[in-house]
């Protein structure tokens, strides 16, 4: 048991050092192909992710939507529910935060605490449907959730437009149709001064750790571990798994929802038509590269918010633009997810069997 | 508004024109798609493939003056991007759910930074140099009032998809070829045994969605815009998938539910003169979309909550 482990965690090990040498050649050449230096632009990015307190403030501002996301995706597939609509969800927990934020006054620690509870609740309400269709009628939830991304999109910017601003139309361009800008007392507090790195870390880290704790310790969370494996299998070992699944699907769309009111309460403060930059789907690449595992999720997160905010200082230290960084994530996504166990085995499969021919040869 | 002037909008020819005519991105790739996953390979990079084929289509026809030159730059490319996929999830082992969304994110990222890099804009480019596909007039159309509003005078490429989804149609149902197809999506260890290749079926398959994908992406920026914008595609891709879905990999029903789809977008277009705010109407075509699975659905209701 005890070699098997560290085999596992081998393999895990010589994965994500073959994919981040991969990675690191295929980002050398597209920075190449650019005309510019690899070195050049390594250094400029972690100048701009460590160089100074407030360039790690902006790391740590970056890495905290990414870690939220990622837990409300960790929750979905841990648990075999396709929640597609972290987007959607985000949009909904974004706007209502920013609501719960700008017209309820209270003192400062409960303001916060119901304005991120206000933004998971909306979240959470969003996942109702398609859940509700997928139990009821077998729907498939991958694509409900999917087209409730852009209606949420939609709505959420027809809500400000019409209900919050008044219809005035007179606003042009996406960037200036916006919710009032929240009270003081509903904003997180900032743990780097300068920089909008909020206390919504510690919630992100927090909420990882409940979730490793959950999923490793709790029956409910083992079950919902056995039904995300093999439904049927687990439906047969006595798992409630509609319970599971309702449950665990509106938990997911808590914490995305947390995710937007945290983004609004933390950092933006006021909610912006089209703000997201996809963090849903930041959140799930970022949950496949950690493998699921909410604990690696914490640094991997941190790691994506190192490049986001490296990149953005590269973007003006040199001729790159900052999507070439976004880039070179993609080829890390997509070589990470590339099973080198399975291939490892079938190489050697394949060596034996040359000898074994070999050997009736001779 | 009256009920008439209701209907009136409802039936209106330029309506349906329109429909006819944005469904073609979606019949092109929704009716490729569908040999994809009709071999069972889970796959929603259409995104990726229609985005970056509508860059190459714009930049294509830029730099070659044709617009036929765009489409071919295009099927190349969405060609590749599938290969890259099929790379990734056939021969590599990778998760298809997880390379998808890395591909629709990336294509993103690399078609905002090529137009970037070749034409120095950042997010559009609109240039007459972007030469748009030409319509097409039938002259014994001319005679019949309403339909020729509505079929006559199109762009090729919009002929081209219905055609294709025909064409398609005797391919899956009526040959060899299509039945193996079939067999393969129905029992893939059944398939095997019977002796089909199913690594080749898939990979086929999977070339051939990339290379309509990309032609479909084609048709957005050559449509007669003469521009490309990042994110052009704006859940095209979804929607294609949306409707292999609701259709059930049937070419004709993924192109009647394309044409579904492309109505709701459609209605759009005139509703916003009566002061119905565009957001709303802008949710239509995935509202539809919601709503047509539903319906299909119907008949596994139970009274009581299953999974």
């Amino acid at each position: 048991m005890k070699l098997n482990l560290s085999e596992h965690s081998r393999i895990t090990l010589v994965k994500y050092l073959i994919s981040f040498i991969l990675t690191m050649v295929l980002g050398g050449l597209l920075v190449l192909v650019q005309g510019e230096s690899p070195v050049e632009a390594v250094k400029a990015i972690v100048v701009g992710a460590f160089g100074s307190k407030i360039n790690i403030g902006n790391s740590i501002r970056w890495s905290i939507p990414c870690m939220i996301a990622g837990a409300a995706a960790t929750v979905a597939f841990r648990s075999g529910v396709m929640n597609l609509g972290l987007e959607g969800q985000i949009y909904f927990g974004a706007i209502s935060g920013a609501l719960a934020g700008a017209y309820v006054s209270l003192p400062h620690v409960p303001h916060v605490v119901i304005c991120i509870v206000a933004a998971g609740l909306a979240g959470a309400l969003y996942t109702l449907l398609p859940a509700f269709l997928r139990l009821f009628f077998k729907v498939d939830e991958m694509i409900t959730t999917l087209m409730l991304n852009f209606v949420a999109t939609l709505m959420t910017e027809y809500i400000t437009i019409w209900f919050i601003m008044g219809g005035n139309m007179s606003a042009n361009g996406s960037a200036s149709i916006a919710t009032p800008q929240i009270s003081r007392t509903a904003e997180l507090s900032t743990i780097v001064k300068g920089t909008t790195a909020n206390t919504g870390f510690f919630i992100g880290v927090t909420t990882l750790l409940l979730i490793a704790f959950f999923f490793k310790y709790t029956v409910q969370g083992y079950s919902a571990r056995q039904a995300g494996q093999n439904m049927s299998f687990a439906k047969v070992g006595g798992v409630n798994v509609l319970r599971n699944y309702i449950s665990m699907f509106l938990v997911s769309g808590f914490i995305a929802g947390m995710c937007g009111g945290i983004e609004v309460s933390g950092s933006y403060h006021r909610f912006t038509a089209n703000f997201s930059p996809n963090l849903g789907w930041e959140g799930m690449m970022v949950t496949r590269v950690a493998e699921n595992n909410p604990i690696a999720l914490i640094f991997v997160s941190f790691i994506w918010g190192v490049l986001k905010a490296g990149s953005m200082h590269m973007e003006r230290v040199t001729t790159l633009n900052r999507l070439t960084v976004n880039l070179i994530q993609m080829f890390f996504v997509i070589l990470v997810s590339i099973d080198y166990d399975l291939l490892f085995r079938a190489a050697q499969e394949k060596f034996r069997k040359r000898r074994e021919k070999k050997e009736v040869a001779l | 508004m009256s009920l008439a002037e209701v209907l009136s909008v409802l039936f209106d020819s330029m309506i349906f024109a329109a429909a006819f005519r944005m469904a073609t991105p979606m019949v092109l790739a929704g009716v490729s798609g569908a040999f994809s996953r009709s071999t069972g390979v889970f796959n929603i990079a259409f995104e990726c493939f229609m985005l970056t084929g509508a860059f190459f289509a714009a930049a294509g026809s830029y730099f070659s003056g044709s617009p036929y030159i765009g489409a071919l730059c295009a099927m190349i490319v969405g060609m590749l991007m599938a290969a890259l996929f099929g790379l990734c999830v056939f021969v590599l082992k990778a998760n298809p759910m997880i390379i998808s969304i890395a591909l629709n994110s990336g294509a993103w990222a690399m078609t905002t930074l090529l137009l970037l890099k070749i034409f120095k804009i950042r997010g559009r480019i609109l240039d007459p140099r972007i030469k748009n596909y030409t319509p097409i007039h039938f002259e014994f159309l001319e005679n019949i009032p309403y339909l020729n509003e509505i079929f006559n005078d199109q762009l090729g490429i919009v002929y081209f998809a219905y055609i294709f989804a025909i064409v398609c149609y005797i391919v899956m149902y009526k040959t060899y070829f299509g039945l193996r197809l079939r067999g393969i999506g129905i029992n893939a260890v059944g398939a095997q045994t019977a002796g089909v290749n199913i690594s080749r079926y898939r990979w086929v398959t999977l070339l051939f969605m990339g290379m309509f994908s990309g032609l479909a992406g084609s048709y957005m920026p050559l449509s007669g815009l003469s521009m490309f914008s990042e994110s052009m595609t704006s859940g095209r891709g979804f929607l294609s998938f949306a409707a292999i879905l609701v259709g059930k990999g049937n070419p004709i029903k993924i192109a009647l539910v394309s044409l579904l789809f492309a109505y709701a977008d459609a209605l759009t277009l005139t509703l916003t003169s009566y002061g119905l705010p565009t957001q709303i109407l802008h949710t239509l075509p995935y509202v539809a979309v919601i709503l047509v699975m539903f319906f299909s659905c119907l008949r596994f209701f139970k009274g009581s909550a299953e999974i």
